[in-house]
Parts: C-alpha cells; structure tokens; sequence
C-alpha cells in the first residue's frame, strides 16, 4: 500500500518499524506501540470478521477493550481483543468466522430475511427443513476455532491484601492512586490496558500500575475480587484480591448509535479512536473522518479529530463496506471512518457486583454513592469515582478520583506505618 | 411478520385473569407450562398458570438444555426414552425452533465404580431398547478427538441423547397454550392460599384473587416456601448449581461429555459456546432457601475438571456464569400427586435438577392423572406420601451436579 | 446489503427485531435479553445495555426512575479455564 493511501498520518518521531503477519500471508508494517486493531486501520484493514447471523463484515467498534467485535485470533489464541494487543515482530493475526471456500450465503441469508430474521420462528416445519436449517445454523455462528495448543507454561495464582485496591488507570484512577500512594497506603492499582495507553502528562510512574489485569469478578461471599494477568507471551496470572477498601475508576464505555448501516466495518468509537491515536501518535486527515453525535461532547471529540460533527437526525444511512460515505438527508459526505459520539454510558458492571445500586441518567446506568464517594460498606467498603458515575469527561474525572480519595483517606486514616507491599 | 414463521403471544401481566378456573398452575417454567398445554390438548378444562416474574426466569431458564436416556434406574430411562421421542416433532409442534440436536452423551468412567456403573446401567438399556454402547478410551477418543483419554478404563454413549436451548420450550409451551385458551399471566406472585368448601383461593400479588378446583404446585426450589405456609411438609430442599458458558467457537464438540469421577459436564450449544457445570465438593448442609450466587470457588474446580479432561481448553475464555436452584428430593425421586393432607393441592416438585429433561413427558403424564385420573407407572413411586409412609428407596444412581 | 439499525452487534439483533419483540407483549429489560439474544455475546451487554434502556425509555416502556439493566454477571473482562484452574489448591479433590 502507497504511504498515501493509508489512513494515518504520523507527524512526530518515527517509531520503530514492527511486522504483522494478517490472515496468513499479509506482512503489515507497523509502528511499536501501535494496538493491532490501529495497524490493521492504518491499511484500510476493516473487516476482522463476520457476523453470527446475518453474516455482515464486521470489525473493531469501540477500540477501548468493551465491543467484542474486534476479536482475531493472535498468535493460535481464538477470541484476543485487537484493541487492547501492542504490536509485537512477528505476531500472528488471522480473522475469525470467514468464510475459507464455497458460496458466500450472505447474499441469500439477506434475500431470504430482508426484513429481519426471527430466529425463534425461522424455518420450523416441515421437520426435515428445520433439521438442515440447524445444521446450517450451527456451522455459521461461533467465532474463533480452538487453541492451537496447550500453553506452554501453566497459569500461576497469586493472593493480594492491599489496603486499597484500585481499578482504572484513566484520569480518576490515576489521580486517586497519587492521594492514595502518597499517603503511604499500600494500593494494588490495576488496569486491563498495557502501560502504553496511561498518556503522558506528568501522573504516577508507569511501573506503579499492574498492566493487562483485567477485574473479572467480584464475590461478596467469598469476600473476594478475582482478577487475570494476561501478559503476551507470558504465563497467565490470577489474582485473588482480598482488600481492605475498593476504590473503583472503571469509567465509561462507548454505546453504538442505532442507524442504518451502522454496524458497517469503518464504524468507529469517537473516543477510543482518539486515544489509539494520541498513544500512536498519529493523527487522520479530515477529509478521512467523520463524527456523528450531538452537543458539546460530540463538537469536542470532532474538534480533536480535526473534523466536524454531523447530527445523528441529519444522516440517512452510512454507506459503503468498508466505509467509504454518509449518506445525509441533505447531502452526502465522502469518508473512511464514521466516528460516534454517543453520551458514554458508565461502566457499573464490577460496581453492581459488589452490591452498589445504580439508576438510569442522561443515557447509562451510573453508580450511586454518598457525598463522599462510597458506594458499598460491606464486606469491604467500595468507593467511586469518575465516569462510572455519570460521564465528566477527563478533567472532571481527574477532580473527581482526587476528591474521593481524600475522602477515603479521611474516613479511614493509614492506622501506621505502610505493611509490605503487594505492588508489582 | 419477519422471516418465515409466526410468532405468537406467551401470556404477559396484562392477560385477564377469569374468576374461577378448574385448575390454577402457580409457576411457569416448563412444568408448569407442559402440562398446561397437554391439559389444552387433552381436555376442556379451564386452566390458568401463575407466573411470579418473567417466563424463564426460574430454573427452567438456567439450566444447561441437555435431554438424555442413559440413567441407571428403569423408570428414569423409559420416561426420557418417551421424553426424548416426544422432543423429535416438539419444534413443529410448538411452532417455535428448539434447537434440539442428538449429538448423544457420552459418560467417562475413570474409577472402577465408575466401569461397573456404566457396564451395569449399558446393559438395562440394552434390555430397554435404548442404544447405549460401551466405549474404551481410545474409541470416545473418535467421538471427542481432543480429550485426554489416558485415565478413562470406561465410556458409554447413546447417541439418541442431545441437548436444546432451554428458553424456547418455555416460551413454545406458553404460546401453544395460549392459543388454546389458556391463561397465562407473568409478574403476579401467589401471596396465600385460602381453603374454601370447594376448592382453593389465590391471594394475588396484584390484590386480585383466583379461585380453583384444583392447585398445582410447579414452582420447583420455591415449592417448599409455599408447603410450609400451608402447613404441608416434604422434604425436598433447594440447592444452588454453579453453570457457566465460555465464548463461542466454531462447533467441534458432538456430544455433551460427563466426566463420572469429577462431576463435570461440558456441552457446545448451537451458537458455539461451551456449556459446563460440575458437582461441588463440601458443600455443607442442605439450603433452605433459593441462593442465586456465582462463586469464583465454582469457576476454580471446573476450570480443574474441563483443562484436565480437555487440555486445549486452558486458554479458552468464560463468557458468564450464573446458578439456578436445584429441588432436591431426598431420595432423587420427584414429588408428584395430591398434598398429604390438602388433596386439592397437587405438587410437581423434586425433580433433583433434572426436570427440565423429563418434562415433555411428565406435563403430559400429569395432565392424563388431572383430566382423566390415569395413573402412571411413575406415579407410585412419586407419591408425595410415601415419605410419611416410609416408603422412600433411592433408585437412581446417575444424578449429575 | 440491506440496510439494517444495530442494537447489539454481537448478536446481530436490529432494531426492527427488537420492536417485534416488544410487539409480542415483552417490555422487560431481562425478558427482552433473553427472546433476542441481545447481550449476550462476547460484550455481555457493554455496548449494548444503554441502547436498549434509551429506546424502552423513548418509547415509555419502562420507568426511567426505577428501570434496572440485567444482571451483571462474571466475568466482566476475559479469565482462561486455566487460570482458573490455577486458583484450586494443589492437593488432588477426593
């Protein structure tokens, strides 16, 4: 591909060259700190693959480790997020649920159910046609295939009692850690993003932060949060966490906004296409791009991607597969890349399981908490802050993680000295 | 309408209620349903079904679909021998898909109680017909390439088992029954029960209230809240099962596998996902109420269980795991028939975490005892008497999780 | 390609059979899930939860003031059988 033709452009320091090899045989040259799902994007590589139903070319949405439609399978693993993946020389990327041979029926799948598909009430009768109907069916859903192989080293399990443990290395996060930290709390600081996506204003040393840790459970019963490490090429890492307080900083995820086409391959989230590329630092050409979405949080993101915002009552219907335009009610606008804006809706999920309580506002489901910032009292007392409690955006956010660890740090003052520390 | 096929109403929190039915069936999962639509079919009873929450809220929402003959008790394989025959034309039937797909079970035996069990319970169902065949190791290895056979002195597989998505059955039963003038009403809880000379009183949730001949108890792990406020006492309890589903695959696995010596139960359904529970390990005494809690201490032994038997498995990813309540019936046998001491009230409750497989067949079976008083063999020995009367005897041997 | 409004990308489910559904009488966030399969796929409802809430809420189906999402169930971020597996003590189960 001609330099010109990809979507990036890559104004600073040129980064180290790394090689990915695509479905196969495609060797693509991307640049060290690149995720896998913005190497692939910078090629105009939009399709990772097709859709369990209706077969539709499908790729990376939210590009911030939430949509599940950048999954790919990396280096023989089925079902790796792209999204969340660096670039390493060398690593395997193949797409999942495409078609290797044969007719492709989406073609008929679309002709068959133009309207839509009610799969309850599809081809029931006679039983002969339902019976190949299932055969079919079954063949076409499921993503990835099955390892390639066992892993080469076992997982190991490691148990953590940290004073506080704190989840979310965004704006909220990062400030509570400092407040916390400082005060000589011994604070188990977790994230599910690599290290590269901490940004690089001045804020808490990167080995601070135990990277690739995910938080998958909480368990009151068992008085337990359980987390994984999931470090490439590295063996896994669960973690049985039995804090003495929670602070929670999950912040915000990205929802999809219901128009035609919008699930075409080229439909991105405004704000995790933004922080993949600020962590690239690249940036994309105007004409490239384009936000749909509405007010101030729409015309900001589309100011920082150097594009305008378009009303989502204004477009008729994306088209293109990948994307090449939005069709307007009044017009039509070329482009690569459609970027929501919708208001992000918290992140409760780990929040509810602990016990909070939450309530729909402006467009999510937020956290509850009193004035200080708590959410839960027991087993654990559990505290929030930032976006999981209703959007702030990131300065906001920031205030907010500071403000709510001074709080904790008022309710539960460090009782002596820091006992040994559990950070990594 | 979309696609091909009709959809159709399943009964909603809006259905008006009559003021008298002959029967009222408080619960509407699958027992409670199947047996409404057999009564629809077989009779012109009036009947109503209760519904406390949405349909497949309860354990027939919750539990892992798998439908099999290979039991080890006589009257367990005859009635899902007639279960699993009635579930080939169910999705035409019911008009709706059930994803019914008889990819068989097959049991790993890997302790010599385990050899024998199976030898012995292969040769009941070779007597009754069902198709049970005896595997070594290195044969379930042609059913199931990818499992570690190395410790397995023993398999059985009946081809003719399988599994189905639960929620359909639910939902096909209600719509059929509805379409044959039954009521079913969702979202409305039985507050109390009141005797009256000739029949029974519903005190609703909503402040209504239902009168009936007759009373069903189909409400599974709850029925022993609901015999305890009437007085009635059986000893069945409820008891959590852990389940989890991992990410879908593209379909390599056939059967649903159970491994005897650890519990574990694993299954693909048809969108790909890997379906698998296990029995646990000291779980100390017997609940007294519904708990719906996940634990990590389950995900820890059945990731055990399933990287052993399945070692490519190690790297595959859990999607969600949930519980549903087992009803446990001291003796494994279910509870079904007229209340000790309130006749009006029958109960369908007990079934050990294995109704939703039997229930095709017993909705139909009990609809028969309530329209037309024909007793079933099972009958006897589901007597919610026999308790009282001494009469209990464990049977069944092939109870998993 | 028809043109088609996605709820729920992972589940392919539109937003026309998200209505049909509703036309069906179910209104409840948990009910919905389970007759379209929305939520649950590999997002869990991440993408997806706000969506369906905003649309039952604009077309007056549920309470804003009271309305719930489903339940969040574990995992919420991936965890490997085999990491799991690593989290049973040594000793062999009897």
């Amino acid at each position: 591909m001609d330099a010109d033709e990809r979507l990036l452009l890559r104004p600073g320091p040129e980064r180290p060259a790394v090689s990915v090899r695509w479905d196969r045989d495609r060797l693509v040259t991307a640049r060290r700190g690149d995720t896998v799902s913005l190497a692939l994007l910078d090629q105009g590589i939009l399709e990772t693959s097709r859709s369990a139903k209706y077969r539709r070319p499908r790729g990376p949405y939210c590009l911030q480790g939430d949509c599940g439609t950048c999954l790919v399978r990396i280096d023989g693993l089925p079902n790796r997020r792209a999204c969340l993946t660096a670039v390493r020389e060398g690593i395997r990327v193949e797409p999942q649920n495409r078609l290797i041979s044969g007719p492709d029926p989406t073609v008929l799948i679309d002709t068959m159910m133009r309207s839509g598909m009610d799969h309850h009430h599809f081809m029931v009768r006679p039983r002969v046609v339902n019976q190949i109907m299932q055969g079919v069916a079954r063949n076409l859903t499921g993503f990835g295939t099955l390892p390639d192989r066992e892993p080469e080293h076992p997982a190991r399990h490691e148990i953590h009692r940290p004073d506080v443990l704190v989840v979310g290395a965004g704006p909220a996060g990062r400030a509570a850690w400092s407040v916390l930290s400082a005060a000589g709390l011994d604070v188990l600081w977790l994230d599910r993003r690599d290290r590269g996506g901490l940004g690089t204003e001045a804020g808490p040393p990167p080995e601070a932060l135990l990277p690739h840790t995910g938080v998958f459970g909480v368990y009151p019963q068992e008085q337990l949060w359980a987390a994984m490490s999931d470090v490439p090429e590295q063996a896994e890492v669960l973690r049985s966490i039995f804090p003495r307080q929670v602070l929670l900083a999950t912040g915000a995820r990205d929802p999809i906004i219901p128009l035609p086409n919008n699930d075409r391959p080229g439909v991105v989230a405004a704000r995790g296409l933004l922080r993949q590329l600020e962590r690239s630092g690249a940036r994309l050409r105007a004409d490239d791009v384009v936000v749909i979405g509405e007010g101030e949080h729409a015309a900001s993101l589309a100011e920082d991607l150097g594009t305008e915002a378009v009303a989502p009552e204004r477009v008729d219907r994306i088209e293109g597969n990948p994307v090449e335009a939005l069709r307007l009610r009044d017009g039509r606008r070329s482009c690569r890349l459609v970027a929501l804006a919708a208001p992000p809706a918290p992140a409760y999920e780990l929040a509810r399981q602990a016990g909070a309580s939450v309530a729909w506002e402006s467009g999510g489901f937020a956290v509850q908490r009193d004035d200080d910032g708590r959410c839960v009292r027991e087993p654990w007392p559990v505290w929030v802050a930032g976006d999981m409690t209703g959007y702030l955006g990131e300065r906001r956010a920031a205030m907010d993680g500071e403000r709510v660890a001074r709080a904790l740090l008022r309710n539960h003052p460090p009782a002596s000295p820091s006992s040994p520390s559990s950070r990594p | 309408m979309m696609g091909k096929g009709r959809a159709q109403a399943m009964g909603s929190r809006r259905a008006e209620l009559p003021s008298r039915v002959d029967i009222a069936i408080i619960g509407g999962g699958i027992m409670g349903l199947s047996t409404a639509y057999h009564l629809s079919r077989i009779s012109s009873l009036k009947v109503a079904v209760l519904e406390r929450s949405y349909l497949v809220s309860g354990a027939s929402g919750r539990n892992g679909g798998g439908l099999r003959m290979q039991w080890g008790d006589e009257g367990n394989v005859a009635l899902m021998m007639e279960s699993i025959e009635m579930c080939r034309g169910l999705a035409q039937e019911l008009g709706i898909n059930l994803w019914f797909r008889q990819g068989g079970y097959l049991f790993l035996a890997r302790t010599e109680a385990g050899e024998s069990r199976l030898t012995r319970n292969a040769e009941l169902h070779h007597r009754l017909g069902a198709p049970t065949r005896l595997l070594s190791g290195a044969e379930a290895l042609e059913i199931v390439p990818q499992l570690d056979v190395s410790d397995v002195r023993l398999a059985a597989f009946n081809p003719e088992d399988g599994v189905v998505f639960p929620w359909p059955f639910v939902w096909g039963y209600a719509g059929q029954a509805v379409s044959r003038g039954v009521t079913v009403r969702t979202h409305t809880a039985v507050d109390r029960i009141e005797g009256l000379a000739d029949g029974l009183r519903l005190h609703l949730s909503t402040g209504e209230r239902l009168d009936a001949d007759r009373v069903l108890n189909a409400t599974g792990a709850w029925s022993i809240e609901l015999n305890r406020s009437l007085g009635i006492e059986l000893p069945n309890h409820p008891h959590r099962h852990e389940i989890m589903s991992s990410e879908p695959l593209k379909p390599f696995l056939d059967p649903l596998v159970v491994d005897l010596a650890t519990g574990l139960y694993f299954s693909q359904s048809t969108r790909g996902e890997i379906v698998a529970g296990i029995t646990m390990p000291d779980e100390g005494p017997p609940a007294t109420e519904v708990d719906l809690a996940s634990s990590r201490r389950f995900l820890a032994h059945l990731g055990r269980a399933l990287t052993t038997i399945m070692p490519l498995t190690a790297q595959l990813r859990v999607l969600r795991q949930w519980s549903g309540p087992y009803d446990v019936s001291p003796d494994g046998d279910a509870i079904v028939g007229p209340s000790p001491g309130l006749p009006r009230l029958y109960q369908v409750c007990g079934f050990t975490g294995h109704g939703f497989m039997m229930a095709p067949a017993v909705g139909k079976l009990l609809a028969r005892l309530l329209a037309k008083g024909e007793r079933h063999p099972m009958l006897e020995r589901w007597d919610p008497a026999r308790f009282s009367r001494g009469g209990s005897t464990r049977r069944e041997d092939m109870i998993i999780g | 390609m028809p043109r088609r409004s996605f709820v729920c990308r992972c589940e392919d489910v539109t937003l026309l059979e998200l209505d049909h559904a509703i036309e069906l009488g179910l209104s409840e966030v948990e009910e919905l899930k389970r007759y379209t399969g929305l939520g649950t796929g590999p997002c869990q409802g991440k993408e997806c939860m706000s969506v369906l809430v905003s649309h039952l809420v604009r077309r007056g189906l549920v309470d804003p003031t009271t309305v719930q999402p489903f339940t969040a169930r574990p995992p919420t971020e991936p965890v490997t059988l085999g990491a799991l597996a690593a989290g049973l003590p040594a000793e062999p189960e009897s």
